[in-house]
């Protein structure tokens, strides 16, 4: 009778989700099961719990499908190689603006004055392209909207 | 691997789902996950363990860090696709998603997650510690914890939503 009533105040409280789960070892199982022969209010708990676990279990809380992950994976890829090939481009246009520009300067057969005025007319677009190009990029960082569809 | 992580796909969207509140951003997050792992897949190492608590543990780190970098612009959204019509099963199971969505959604952070990796995701109480990083002392009384917390929530919905009818 006093195991009993010790039992009934002592209440298993978190065990019992280790129980539903199957993470208790042979004596805390035990334990629960001789409480919740005794508790009602712990043996329903225990039920409780045990519905909450199969709910969630059964509730698709993703409504995507395998494809779409899939799909996913494949745009990483995509997007990689994407990137290499851009880096690519843009080091080989570099280059030949490079050895371009390098030609011009020394070529010996064209007058200073004609390689200032184009020095000025090139220069002057690269930094117009550049600080437009910043700009963008800076929006593009900054716009909340860029991502809705019309 | 492609194929375990096209598997997985779902049960980190949930996860993220949890963490970050938002369909579009979670989706964003296991996108980056896939990257990352793609890109250094001998970050896995075969030997210790399965592959999905580790996965989960990679997604939930990507959730931390975009939580901290979008943490003015997250905005809880709680309108996810169904599936299209189907048979009667697929529309109740639509609406217990729904109950158990809402109320996993107005749990803290940490209670949702290990409800999801326990109770979704099928982890094991050692590898929920894993995923999360905690002592796996702990898991067996937080996991309680957050499941009596969504049982409320599910009641407290429950409650609401038959006044309203």
């Amino acid at each position: 009778m006093v195991r009993e009533n010790q039992s009934m105040n002592d209440h298993v409280g978190e065990l019992l989700s280790g129980y539903i789960d199957g993470e208790l070892n042979q004596q805390e199982r035990q334990r629960v099961d001789v409480h919740c022969d005794a508790c009602e209010q712990c043996r329903n708990e225990r039920d409780e719990l045990r519905r909450l676990r199969e709910q969630v279990g059964q509730s698709r809380l993703s409504e995507y499908g395998e494809d779409k992950w899939r799909e996913s994976m494949n745009d990483v890829t995509v997007k990689a190689s994407r990137g290499f090939g851009w880096l690519l481009m843009i080091g080989g246009v570099l280059a030949a603006v490079g050895v371009g520009v390098f030609e011009f300067v020394t070529d010996p057969g064209i007058e200073t004055y004609a390689k200032v005025i184009a020095g000025a007319v090139y220069g002057g677009l690269a930094i117009l392209f550049i600080s437009v190009l910043r700009q963008r990029l800076i929006e593009r960082k900054t716009d909340k909207y860029k991502d809705v569809e019309i | 691997m492609r194929q375990q992580l096209a598997q997985l796909g779902n049960g980190a969207h949930a996860l993220a789902i949890q963490i970050l509140g938002n369909t579009d951003d979670a989706a964003d997050a296991v996108h980056d996950a896939f990257a990352a792992v793609l890109a250094h897949p001998e970050k896995y190492d075969v030997s210790k363990g399965p592959l999905k608590p580790w996965f989960m543990r990679v997604v939930r780190n990507r959730c931390l860090d975009m939580l901290r970098r979008r943490r003015d612009t997250v905005t809880r959204v709680d309108e996810i696709q169904h599936p299209g019509g189907g048979p009667e099963q697929a529309v109740a199971q639509a609406q217990l998603g729904d109950a158990v969505r809402a109320a996993l959604q107005s749990l803290p952070k940490d209670k949702g997650e290990i409800v999801i990796l326990r109770d979704y995701l099928d982890l094991s109480y050692a590898e929920i510690a894993d995923a999360l990083n905690i002592a796996p002392g702990t898991v067996m009384s937080r996991l309680h914890r957050a499941r009596l917390a969504l049982k409320e929530a599910l009641e407290r919905n429950g409650e609401r939503e038959s006044k309203h009818e």
